[in-house]
Formats: C-alpha cells, sequence, structure tokens
C-alpha cells in the first residue's frame, strides 16, 4: 500500500470501530460513512480530528419527510493531506426530541454552520456556545423555514405584522444597547452597516471605545433569498439560475460545481470540448472576480484608482462572456451536460484582446499598487491568519493560500479539464491582509496563464478536427434522475464551494440543495481578527478578506 | 405665459447625486457603469456616502424582508426632492427569487420608483438611460412617486 | 467703490465662487483623466457647467436639521466656517498692486486663520449629534494639533529668511536664490497642507469607508453647500499662500501679474490630485507616528537651515 492508501485507512479504521451502517470509498478523495447512532458522532469527530481531519466544511441537514428523519451531514477535510471524510446520522424529527451534540467546542469553524442549521431546520445542537439564530429574518425565529413541511402561504399572509416585527426588533435592540452602556462611559456601538458606503449589505456591530474596537458581532442576512431553498421548486436547468446568483462576480464556478453534481447522479460524462470550455469560461469569471476583489480591497483604503483600472481590464472579459452567452454577468453558460453554447471563432477573438488588455495594464498595476509603500505600511501587519487558523476555521482560497496552506481544488480533486493543465499552488507566507492582496494578483497572472494554455489546447483540437466546437458542447442529459445524492466541489474565486446535491426517484427538481460558499467561515473570523484594533482597520481587514455578501447569505 | 429659463430647476435636473447603498446584485452593474467605459460621471452623476446629500435612491435589485427597514429609512433620511431608480427584475416583482421566501415580491408598491430599468441585471447603458429619465421628469417638474402615495408611510421602519 | 469691487468681486465673494466651481470642475476632470475616464462633459463645454449646476442644486435643496441637535450650532457653524476660511483672500497679494488689507503682520494673519479652520470644522461635527459625525470631529482636531504645528514652522520660514512677515515683502524680496533655500520649507509646507485640508493620505476624518463622510455626515442642501465653499476657499488660501510664501507669488519670468500667481496655485493643486489618485489613506496611529517623529523635527532641522542660509549664504549675497 501506499502512503496516501494508509491514510485513508486509517480512517476506516477508525469509523469502523464504531456501529456504522456502511463504510465505503467515494471519488477518489472521500470516504463516506452513516453511524448507526447519532450520539457517537462527538466521540468519532474527536477521533477523527485526531487523525488529522483537523477542519469541518459544513454541517447540512437534508429533511426526509416520508421516512420521518432528519439526516445530518459532516463533511470532514483534511487539507494538508487531501483525506476527507463524509459523515451522515440520522435524527428524529419531532421538534422536541431533534437535537444532536455540538461539535463546535472540538471544531471552531462548525460555529456559524450549526446555528445556520438550527436556524433553517430547528435542530438543537447540545452543548453549542451560542445558539442564537443567524441568516434569517426576524419573523423565522423560533421557525423552521427550510423543513419540508413548513407552510409558507400560511407565513406570508402575516406579512405586515412580520415586517412591522422586523421593524421593531432593530428599534428594540438600539434601545437596548442604550441600556447596556455605561451612560457615563466612552464606548458604543456603533452600526457599521447596511447603508454604510464601504459595507454593502451587512451589519456588523461595533462596539468601540472611541476608534478602539472592543468587539464584533457581525449581523448577516440582509440579502438572504433562500437559494437552497428556490431550487427546490426549479428543475434541473432552471435551478441553474438560482445557483448562479450565489454570487454574480464569479457565478460561472457556482454552476461547474452544481451541474457536476447533477451529472454525477445522472451518470453521464461531459466531452472533453466542454470540459476545456468550463475551465476558460471559469477562469474568466475568476478574473473577473478577482479584479472586483482587488478594487474592494483598495476601496477600503479611500484609492478608487485601482477599481477603474480594473474596471477597464474586466470590461474586455465581460465582453468575451457576452459573445459568448448573450449576458455580461448574468450568463447562464453552464449547463448539466457540458456547456449552453458552441463556440464560434470571433469569440475567441475577443478572449485574445482580452489577454492582451491584461497583458499590457499588469505591469503598471504592479508597479504602482502591489509595490505601494502606503499601503505596505497600513497592510503588512494587520490581520494576520495563523495557517492553524485557516484549518480550524476551514477558511480556503486566496485566505487560506495567503497564509501559506496549500490547498487548491483544481490540483487536489481536480475536476472538468484542471488534471490535464500545468498549474502549482501560488502562496505566501505570513498570511496579512497585504499578503492577500498580492496573493489575489499572483492568482489574476495564474489564471490568465491557464486561460491560455488552454485556448492553445482548444484551437490545437479544433484544428486537427477533434473538437467539433458547434456540435461538442453538449450531451443529453436525462429531464428525470435517479434517486441519488452527490457532492462536488469546485475552486470558486473565494474559496472552495461545495454543492451537496440530493435527489427523489424519477426527480425532476432537486430535493435538497446545500451550497457551502467560502464568505461564511471568512466572515466568522472578523471578531478574532479585529477585536483590539481601531476603528480604521474594519473596512480594510474586512475588504482583504474578500468577502461577498451574495455568498455569506445564499 | 412668457416661460422664463429656470435655472434652478435646470440645475437640479442635471446634477443627480445618488445615495451609496447598495441592496442587491445590481450594484455590480452599476459600479460598471461609474468605471472608465460607461463613466456616468460625463452625464453629471456621482455618488455620495450619505443620504442627506443625495437626490436619488437607486434600489439595486432585490430587497430582502431584513433590508426593507434600511431602505425606507435612508429614504426618509434624503432631503427633498428626491427621486427614486428601480433597477432590475427583482425591484418590479421579485424576478428570479419570486418564489423565495425572504424576498420582498413588491419593493416598489411599498417605495414606488418614478423609472423602473429592466434586466437582470440591466446594463450600464441601460441604468444611465434610467438616469435620463429621472432628468426628463425632473425637467418637466413632475413629482417623485413615493411623494405621491407607497405604503412606505403606513409601514414602521 | 475700490474697496466694494474688491470685497465682492476680486477677491471677494465672487472670485471665491467662482474659484470653488472651477477648481471643483478640474479636480474632478483631473481625477477623471487619472482613472481612465472622461468626467463630466455634458453640461456645457467640457462639463464645465457641472459643478456650477451641482453647486446651484445644492442652494435650492432642502436643509435638513436633524432632530436633537443645536440648531444654533448646528446651522452656525458652515456659515461661520465659510467665512473664516474666505477672510485669507483679503491678505495675499494677488498683483504686485491688489492687496485688500496691507498689513505688516499679514503672515501671522494668514496662518492663524488657516489654523483656525479645522477647529470650526470639529464644531460642526461636534454639533451634529450623530457618532460618526463625533468621530470625525474628533479626528479633525487630531490632526489639526500634530500638522499645524509643522504647518506654522513651514510658514515661518520664509518670515525669517527675509526678515519681514509682510507677504508682500517677502514676494517682493524673492528670488532664485532664495527659491533654492526655501525648496525644503516648501516640501514640509505641502506635507503639512494635505494634513491640514483632509487631503489623502491624510484624509482621516472624513474617511468615507470608516466613519460614513466624518462631520459632513448630517449636513445637506445649503449648509452643505456652505462647508464646500468653505473648503475650496481654504484650498485657494493655502495654495496661494504656499506660492506667495514658497514659489514667488505673482513675480513670473516675464513679468508680474496675477495669472503666475494662479499658474503656481493650479501646480500645487496637480500635485496634491497626484497623490490624491495614487496614495491609500494611513490610520490616525500612522499619521500621528509621522507627524510627531519626522515632520515636525524636520521641520525645526529646517528652521535651523533657514537661519544658517541666511547667515552664510543670503546675508553675503545681500
Amino acid at each position: 500500500m501506499e502512503g496516501d492508501e494508509i491514510l485513508m485507512q486509517n480512517i476506516k479504521n477508525i469509523l469502523t470501530s464504531y456501529e456504522t451502517e456502511y463504510v465505503e470509498d467515494y471519488k477518489k478523495v472521500w470516504i463516506k460513512t452513516k453511524l448507526e447512532k447519532s450520539s457517537d458522532l462527538l466521540e468519532v469527530a474527536k477521533a477523527l480530528q485526531e487523525n488529522g481531519l483537523r477542519t469541518i466544511s459544513t454541517v447540512s441537514a437534508t429533511d426526509f419527510l416520508s421516512e420521518n428523519k432528519i439526516e445530518m451531514n459532516y463533511f470532514f477535510e483534511d487539507i494538508l493531506t487531501k483525506r476527507n471524510c463524509w459523515l451522515k446520522c440520522d435524527i428524529p424529527r419531532e421538534i422536541e426530541n431533534c437535537s444532536i451534540d455540538s461539535i463546535t467546542p472540538l471544531f471552531a469553524g462548525a460555529d456559524w454552520h450549526e446555528r445556520e442549521v438550527f436556524s433553517m431546520f430547528g435542530i438543537k445542537f447540545t452543548g453549542h456556545p451560542d445558539l442564537r439564530p443567524i441568516i434569517v429574518s426576524q419573523d423565522f425565529y423560533d421557525k423552521t423555514p427550510f423543513r419540508k413541511d413548513f407552510d409558507w402561504d400560511a407565513h406570508e399572509e402575516n406579512i405586515v405584522e412580520n415586517m412591522n416585527m422586523i421593524a421593531e426588533s432593530f428599534a428594540n435592540e438600539e434601545e437596548e444597547n442604550e441600556k447596556k452602556l455605561d451612560p457615563h462611559g466612552s464606548d458604543t456601538i456603533l452600526n457599521w452597516g447596511p447603508t454604510h458606503p464601504a459595507s454593502g449589505p451587512i451589519r456588523l456591530k461595533v462596539h468601540c471605545d472611541g476608534e478602539d474596537v472592543i468587539s464584533i458581532d457581525p449581523d448577516i442576512g440582509f440579502v438572504w433569498r433562500a437559494l437552497e431553498h428556490l431550487v427546490t421548486k426549479k428543475d434541473f436547468i432552471g435551478a441553474i439560475v438560482a445557483v448562479e446568483r450565489l454570487c454574480f462576480m464569479d457565478n460561472i464556478n457556482s454552476m461547474v460545481g452544481y451541474c457536476q453534481a447533477v451529472e454525477e447522479i445522472a451518470g453521464v460524462e461531459i466531452t472533453d470540448f466542454a470540459k476545456y470550455m468550463r475551465v476558460v469560461l471559469g477562469e474568466v469569471a475568476r478574473l473577473s472576480s478577482h479584479m472586483m476583489g482587488m478594487a474592494g480591497f483598495y476601496n477600503a483604503m479611500g484609492l478608487h484608482t485601482v477599481m477603474m483600472w480594473n474596471m477597464d481590464m474586466r470590461e474586455f472579459f465581460l465582453d468575451f462572456l457576452e459573445s459568448y452567452s448573450g449576458a455580461r454577468i448574468a450568463t447562464a453558460a453552464i449547463e448539466p451536460g457540458g456547456v449552453r453554447y458552441g463556440l464560434q471563432p470571433n469569440m475567441l477573438m475577443e478572449l485574445q484582446s482580452a489577454l492582451d488588455k491584461f497583458d499590457k495594464t499588469k505591469d503598471d498595476i504592479r508597479a504602482i499598487f502591489i509595490k505601494n509603500p502606503t499601503m505596505k505600511l497600513r497592510a503588512a501587519k494587520l490581520g494576520i491568519i495563523t495557517p492553524d487558523e485557516v484549518l480550524d476555521y476551514a477558511l480556503c482560497g486566496v485566505v487560506a493560500r495567503a497564509s501559506g496552506v496549500k490547498t487548491d481544488i483544481r490540483i487536489d480533486e481536480p475536476y472538468a479539464a484542471y488534471a490535464d493543465i500545468k498549474m502549482d499552488y501560488v502562496t505566501q507566507k505570513s498570511g496579512s491582509s497585504q499578503d492577500r492582496l498580492i496573493q489575489i494578483f499572483e492568482e489574476m497572472e495564474q489564471s490568465i496563464d491557464i486561460i491560455k494554455q488552454a485556448k492553445k489546447h482548444i484551437e490545437e483540437k479544433i484544428e486537427s478536427g477533434e473538437f467539433d466546437p458547434i456540435k461538442d458542447h453538449m450531451v443529453k442529459v436525462p429531464k428525470k434522475l435517479p434517486k441519488g445524492e452527490a457532492i462536488s466541489r469546485v475552486e470558486w474565486a473565494r474559496g472552495e464551494v461545495l454543492m451537496h446535491l440530493v435527489t427523489e426517484d424519477k426527480a425532476t427538481s432537486p430535493y435538497r440543495l446545500k451550497m457551502k460558499a467560502p464568505s461564511f467561515n471568512h466572515t466568522m473570523m472578523l471578531n478574532h481578527l479585529l477585536a483590539g484594533e481601531t476603528l480604521s482597520d474594519i473596512p480594510l481587514v474586512f475588504g482583504s478578506l474578500y468577502i461577498c455578501q451574495g455568498d455569506l447569505d445564499r | 405665459m412668457l416661460r422664463v429659463f429656470d435655472f434652478f430647476a435646470h440645475a437640479k435636473s442635471e446634477s443627480l447625486w445618488m445615495a451609496h447603498f447598495c441592496t442587491g446584485c445590481c450594484s455590480l452593474e452599476m459600479a460598471a457603469a461609474m468605471g472608465p467605459r460607461y463613466d456616468w460621471e460625463r452625464y453629471g452623476f456621482l455618488p455620495t456616502p450619505t443620504p442627506r446629500q443625495a437626490d436619488i435612491l437607486i434600489i439595486t435589485g432585490l430587497v430582502t424582508k431584513k433590508m426593507l427597514p434600511a431602505l425606507l429609512r435612508t429614504y426618509a433620511q434624503m432631503p427633498e426632492p428626491k427621486y427614486v431608480l428601480a433597477l432590475g427584475a427583482c425591484s418590479f416583482d421579485g424576478g428570479p427569487y419570486n418564489d423565495s421566501l425572504a424576498v420582498i415580491k413588491n419593493p416598489t408598491e411599498i417605495l414606488p420608483a418614478d423609472v423602473f430599468v429592466a434586466g437582470c441585471p440591466p446594463k450600464p447603458e441601460a441604468i444611465i438611460s434610467g438616469m435620463e429619465e429621472i432628468k426628463k421628469k425632473m425637467k418637466k417638474g413632475i413629482p417623485s412617486a413615493a411623494s405621491q402615495g407607497g405604503l412606505w408611510r403606513e409601514m414602521k421602519f | 467703490m475700490e474697496m466694494l469691487f474688491h470685497v465682492v468681486v476680486f477677491p471677494g465673494l465672487l472670485y471665491v465662487l467662482l474659484w470653488t466651481v472651477a477648481l471643483f470642475w478640474f479636480f474632478r476632470k483631473f481625477m477623471a483623466a487619472l482613472h481612465k475616464r472622461i468626467g463630466p462633459s455634458f453640461n456645457g463645454p467640457g462639463g464645465s457647467f457641472q459643478t456650477l449646476f451641482d453647486l446651484s442644486k445644492l442652494l435650492t435643496k432642502e436643509s435638513i436639521t436633524p432632530k436633537g441637535v443645536n440648531p444654533y450650532l448646528f446651522s452656525m457653524m458652515p456659515l461661520l466656517a465659510a467665512t473664516i476660511a474666505m477672510l485669507p483672500t483679503a491678505l495675499i497679494p494677488w498683483t504686485p498692486t491688489i492687496t485688500v488689507v496691507e498689513s505688516q503682520y499679514s503672515l501671522l494673519g494668514l496662518v492663524v486663520l488657516i489654523g483656525i479652520e479645522p477647529f470650526l470644522l470639529f464644531l460642526t461635527g461636534f454639533g451634529s449629534d450623530n457618532k460618526y459625525s463625533f468621530l470625525g470631529g474628533i479626528r479633525i482636531l487630531t490632526q489639526m494639533i500634530s500638522m499645524e504645528t509643522s504647518f506654522f514652522l513651514a510658514a515661518l520660514s520664509p518670515a525669517i529668511l527675509f526678515g519681514t512677515l509682510s507677504l508682500q515683502s517677502i514676494v517682493e524680496q524673492s528670488t532664485w536664490l532664495s527659491f533654492w533655500i526655501l525648496l525644503p520649507g516648501f516640501g514640509l509646507y505641502f506635507i503639512a497642507l494635505l494634513g491640514l485640508l483632509e487631503q489623502p493620505p491624510f484624509n482621516i476624518p472624513d474617511a468615507e469607508q470608516e466613519i460614513v463622510y466624518g462631520f459632513y455626515t448630517e449636513y445637506s442642501g445649503t449648509n452643505y453647500f456652505l462647508l464646500k465653499l468653505a473648503e475650496f476657499a481654504e484650498f485657494m488660501a493655502v495654495f496661494a499662500g504656499a506660492a506667495t510664501l514658497f514659489l514667488g507669488g505673482f513675480k513670473g519670468l516675464f513679468f508680474e501679474s496675477y495669472f503666475c500667481l494662479f499658474i503656481k496655485m493650479i501646480i500645487v493643486a496637480v500635485f496634491m490630485m497626484a497623490i490624491r489618485a495614487s496614495t491609500p489613506r494611513i490610520t490616525m496611529k500612522h499619521m500621528l507616528d509621522f507627524s510627531w517623529t519626522y515632520l515636525v523635527p524636520l521641520s525645526l532641522l529646517n528652521i535651523a537651515w533657514i537661519m544658517l542660509a541666511k547667515i552664510f549664504i543670503f546675508g553675503a549675497v545681500s
């Protein structure tokens, strides 16, 4: 046995020592298992953690109404050795008995994920230190919006009372703050958002004393669209409309993740041409997102020039997307079975002009904004995230790699055509805000390199006749899918996106789709990073964590 | 009747500053409209950091239940005369989130908009042309829709 | 009659208004060019009416007085700030003949009037009954204390060199030699000017991303117009001060006129805008660090240099 297999065997040995329904290999890097008793969870989790699976990617619940049970899914990851474990267990569905041990004391990263499950399904996590509702608006407190038997129409009837209740709860909160604070003290609570110029739709409750930040409590859910519930009302193709609205900055890769899950359940293999197109489109979307990410970082320091220059470049990449799909942002270009459209020669010309534009501008940006001394003064020692914190809080993508952790789903678990593309981990050392900016810029250069490789490959194959750019883009996926479930991970612009798709027999629409999006974990870090800093550092750290409220709230 | 060129009314309509407030994804295209290719500053539009100096409130796409009080409060904080521009399908009928439980399907019934811009999200050109429509309304002296009615007066915020 | 002309037209009220409109437009156009944009372009030639419309609009918009403020303080302060900011124009020698108030101590008047301005802006923030405004007010006060020390010291260097506090006489005595001697002083003045005018990297008091708009947050309509006017009038006073003290004022290579002074002021403005387009904001901590560990000691060294230069170089020549 090779080293990797021994490590995987370790996980199996742990799992088989408990009562399980099954322990099986899933894909290359996953082990899937189901516990007989939910009371074993804490012990199993502890054993897995000691074995190196320190990261909990997400906690997801699926409500099976007909079988009268709720199935919990835990996704443990070992980022360093690339081993993953998908753990399931059943818990009763009745709201009184619906509880399970919290793993937050062991895994700090599970905190908000468990709160989310609590607010959506009403599952109580015993031992959770701070089990308050999250994401949902105040009218859903103590309700179970994502359960299959929740009566929407009845809830919608009271919309006026609900709206007034939400407004009142904001006013009450303000009054409570007034009471809580010492009237003679100098500390106060600032609402940083949602109308704040730099915040976007999020509210940080900043408890501060003059300029010094004491603590931060993020209040999220201002753009909660309940996408995970919305997809269950649509068919498999219609669902991509909801999936791509996870965040508009990089919508292609989220669609890729969803479509891979559908294809896995349907048992469909897509064409090589479609795989390469997914790489090209995905990297273009990643670039356009990274450009906004860089802009967000500098906007936080009151400098809009970067935003304008990046916007100038970004328009050329959006031109390519527009020529391909007809839309600048809401492309809906990926579909289960491949990519939606064929490739015309003029589209590649648009792509080439975008690449040229980037090559022309990047030196200026590097000289003026990446090596900027004032930026270094502010950001070099601010918001430092250590590799240990990356593993504990399940941070991913740009933030994780800036701390020097080698994680990239494109290499760890290659999808689309990434297995054939030459690429390596791009990492920084210190994990400060400055490193995150440099990381974004270097990843942009990497993306350009990947696009060039994929484009060359496509052009060569078209010339040799192996790819038919008009017909090859799609294979047929049946309208009705069999019963099954699948997970698919993609490296999104902001990090790992995990899609957990469950279908019923002869399903025409998803039964349950869980989307794990990176900003959720990153926002969890805000209090940790900013307590003790000053007010001026809030926008900078917030901007450097590359948070998008779209995938924060979903 | 002799119509005198009303300088101040003209100035008001030609200088529209908007409150920096994003409720949804259309704000991404609003940022693109500020960018070099579309550059809405050519037409005299300028974002301001505080609603106190703003003339237009832009509903950038969807409005969730949690966001609505903040939206109405921002509107109430703006000085008269103030106009509302609604971007995207979401602000008209919920758009792609019409089935969703957390999104308000008719934010413009609560806060009536003067001009709707179609699209999901609307292209930057469309946003600029929507703003030009507001200019026309102001030049004709048509009062803003939200000052004429809407449910927002009866709501708490 | 002549005095009335000076007060109302040049260099009085109308001139300040015109300057505000023109400089606002120039800033926006210049910023846009650095952003690879075009900037205002459809109102008037090159969009030059745009800022006129903007400011006229502010005059006719509703001026909101928030609940819970002292209405007297709230509406008085912008008016006072605008008035005080316009006063230094009377002290500047605009042409060889036009100086509205000729005084032996006009330099003193200039720096004191410029120096009092941040305090008035602090009061606007203090009187707004808004947490963000108050934070902005506190920040402007902190910045004022640390930046004005070096501003005063830098403005003092020509006075020491020429042995006079009269701006008129400073301009008359200035030569190419004195320009080179005063160059370090000009650098310090320029840095302190950025701090005093709240320009990047020292735009800490009205940092949009941190404290919304600082002391401007609650102001609307006419009050905001007055604050904007105060800001631009202060620009004028500080730029004209820089040109007069260090760059030879109305003196030019070939002739002496207002035009030469104007060009010099615009050069200072362009430098300021270039920094604005390429430098992010620093924090309060860094500003204090920078000011007290580098700027103030350097200003003191500069005074020593001026004294030495006066004895050994300047004195020897004249």
